[in-house]
């Protein structure tokens, strides 16, 4: 049995034009058994910053607690909302502090940042258990489905996406992963960010 | 007729100096012996009729089997020693079934009736520790009737393991008389009705007793219905018609 | 000095995986059976071209999966029962009686499995272009597309959504085609094995793409445009099979 496959649940992240989406399915399991079809694993960090936590369900409601004291302890001392980059390597340095007894949690991180030109910078970026970074130019996934996401978002993703047409891109991409993968959807939500506004869906997903 | 046969009457496998096997040449002669049976094919499907001899009037007619299903689209009327029949019509179906369960279609009915004839020459010593399945050639013949992608067909076969195709085939003890009887009226256009009436008129000239529902039998593969044996209703309505 | 020996044990591993990637559509009246080249054992690649689809009739191909050794002796014993059956019942074996085939074959080693798992695309009887796919002790179904191998789990779902149009509506008073032209088919298929190439290690170095058409087939026409594409075909007037060979990425 592996802890990273004991409550199932998947990640997905893209990058658009001036824009970045994040989604997830909303399964939460006991192994094959399914508890709950409303389990977010995608939290808000700053207004244009989402970090999911797929892995162990456990370990999601403690790093989610852990991220939101980390960010508000720097939000206090630093008196300026933390930029996506930065939050990585928050999130990548936490990680890492328990090198050798882990959370069981592969985070994806998407926001967006702010150029000192006054233009937008997408960005996305994900980790391993112990987080290490993976900075993605187009996407990047993370969770029991990640082989399918990956094939799919390969086949699916190209550059330059408007937000519309981003969130199509990575709904498909979830839902045709999701429905492959066993530990994987009941439903699923997608949030978009853009400069001025973060649109959240929720998917119709297959229930079985 | 057979006077003069010396000692190569006696090996079923060996061969007389003229080249011929007198065991299998005999078991050719005990198929005139049997009764008569006819098998016509029409672009429509194949008939089968048979005379059932019903020697003793305490015997029941209807037990006696000489048509018997191969499989759905395969059916098969024989003359001469029917005891034998059983064990080639057996591996028969086995070999129908074994096909449909390995490559999920219908055998032909040229691939069952070479698999009937393979059996026919399995006489006499056997090979090494296999054990032999028959001591003396087969003493029956078998007209095999069946439908597969070629279309209805009709094939005999006799102890010597041959087979031929036929339109219109005769064998059994008034074959002779039948054979010619068919060889006059078949014609291509031929339909199933009236193959079936025309191999009951055959049957009719060649038999002793006077023709009825319980002394002779008929059964047709068609492509809608496969092989059926016409039940004594059906048969008695083609006895009326003829 | 005397030392007591502990026990030993050893032990002989019969199989091995050898990567790549197969993949097989079927159209209305054609079918199309792919598979890249790289044969590999762990991280190191074996051969760069070692060809995991063939040719067994001209109305079926074989695409086998798995542990090389196995796929290549089942591919000469499915060459060799339809040469017998050929002998016995004087026509080529049909494709669905093939599919038959393969399943006994493969449940015949119910106990020391053929390491491979099979897909056979072709020509039906009635002229319609069919997939089958087997796991590897014989279990079998009739499908429009399957990917199996190392690159399945990226591959499959991408297919879903692009061949069964899963998760997408049809537009308001239309409904999804039940089979895809030709030109759609070989680009999904290119598109299937350049992403599985990007992501998968042993995923690479040539695609082989064969492409099997029904007597008389329109979609014929789709391929004059092709780049690399060979004529395979054996016998007049009956289904043709192509050969498109095209390189992979091969890092």
């Amino acid at each position: 049995m592996s802890i990273m496959e004991y409550n199932g649940g998947s990640v997905v992240a893209m990058v658009g034009k001036d824009c970045v989406a994040i989604a997830s399915d909303l399964r939460l399991g006991n192994q094959a058994l399914g508890i709950s079809s409303n389990f977010q694993k995608i939290f808000p960090v700053t207004d244009r910053i989402y970090l999911g936590l797929p892995g162990l369900a456990t370990d999601v409601t403690t790093l989610r607690e852990r991220f939101r004291f980390r960010v508000n302890m720097y939000t206090i001392k630093e008196e300026r909302e933390i930029e996506p980059e930065t939050f990585a390597h928050l999130v990548s340095s936490t990680l890492y502090e328990h090198r050798f007894g882990p959370y069981f949690i592969e985070p994806v991180i998407a926001g967006i940042s702010k150029t000192p030109s006054g233009g937008v910078k997408p960005f996305i970026a994900a980790t391993d258990l112990i987080g290490c970074l993976n900075f993605a130019k187009d996407f990047v996934v993370a969770g029991t489905a990640s082989s399918k996401l990956f094939g799919v978002a390969e086949g699916l993703w190209e550059p330059d996406l408007e937000p519309e047409d981003l969130f199509e891109t990575i709904s498909q991409t979830l839902l045709n992963a999701v429905d492959r993968d066993a530990y994987s959807g009941w439903g699923g939500i997608v949030h978009v960010i853009t400069k001025d506004k973060v649109v959240t869906r929720t998917l119709k997903g297959r229930m079985d | 007729m057979f006077l003069t046969r010396s000692e190569y009457d006696r090996g079923v496998n060996t061969f007389s100096p003229e080249g011929r096997l007198f065991q299998v040449e005999y078991a050719i002669e005990a198929i005139k012996l049997g009764s008569t049976t006819v098998g016509i094919r029409t672009p429509e499907g194949v008939v089968l009729g048979v005379e059932k001899r019903v020697q003793s009037p305490l015997l029941e007619s209807s037990s006696i089997e000489k048509i018997m299903e191969i499989d759905a689209h395969l059916g098969c009327a024989m003359s001469g020693l029917t005891a034998d029949a059983r064990t080639m019509i057996d591996h028969a179906r086995v070999t129908a079934q074994n096909h449909a369960f390995t490559y999920d279609e219908r055998i032909k009915v040229e691939s069952v009736t070479q698999a009937v004839c393979d059996l026919a020459l399995r006489f006499g010593e056997s090979v090494h520790d296999e054990d032999a399945m028959m001591s003396r050639p087969f003493g029956v013949a078998l007209l095999i009737a069946g439908i597969d992608e070629l279309g209805p067909q009709l094939y005999h076969t006799d102890p010597s393991g041959t087979f031929v195709r036929y339109d219109a085939k005769a064998i059994g003890s008034g074959s002779e008389a039948a054979q010619s009887e068919l060889q006059d009226k078949w014609h291509k256009q031929i339909t199933l009705q009236e193959a079936q009436i025309l191999t009951l008129r055959v049957l009719k000239q060649v038999m002793e007793e006077k023709l009825d529902q319980h002394n002779v039998q008929l059964a047709q593969v068609t492509p809608t219905k496969g092989f059926e044996i016409l039940d004594e209703t059906r048969l008695q309505e083609v006895i009326e018609a003829m | 000095m005397p030392s007591i020996e502990q026990p030993q044990q050893r032990q002989f591993n019969p199989y091995s995986e050898n990567g790549g990637t197969i993949l097989a559509i079927a159209g209305a009246d054609f079918s199309v059976i792919a598979g890249d080249t790289r044969q590999s054992e762990g991280y190191s690649i074996q051969t760069r071209y070692a060809p995991k689809v063939f040719r067994l009739t001209d109305r079926a191909v074989l695409a086998v999966n798995g542990f090389a050794a196995d796929g290549n002796m089942f591919v000469k014993k499915v060459r060799q029962r339809l040469e017998w059956y050929r002998h016995a019942h004087a026509k080529d074996m049909p494709l669905r009686a093939i599919a038959r085939l393969i399943q006994t074959m493969l449940y015949a080693r119910r106990f020391f499995p053929f390491y491979v798992y099979n897909i056979l695309g072709g020509i039906e009887e009635d002229g319609t272009g069919a997939v089958y796919s087997f796991d590897p002790v014989g279990s079998y179904e009739r499908e429009a597309c399957r990917a199996a191998g190392a690159a399945q789990s990226l591959v499959q779902p991408f297919l879903d959504n692009q061949i069964y149009f899963k998760n997408q509506l049809p537009a308001p008073g239309t409904s999804h085609p039940a089979h895809l032209p030709l030109s759609t088919v070989l680009s999904l298929v290119i598109d299937s094995f350049t992403s599985a190439t990007e992501r998968h290690i042993e995923v690479g170095d040539g695609l082989e793409i064969y492409i099997v058409f029904s007597k008389g087939s329109t979609s014929l026409q789709g391929l004059a445009s092709v780049r690399g594409l060979q004529e395979v075909t054996t016998t007049d007037d009956g289904e043709r099979v192509f050969v498109i060979r095209r390189e992979l990425k091969k890092d």
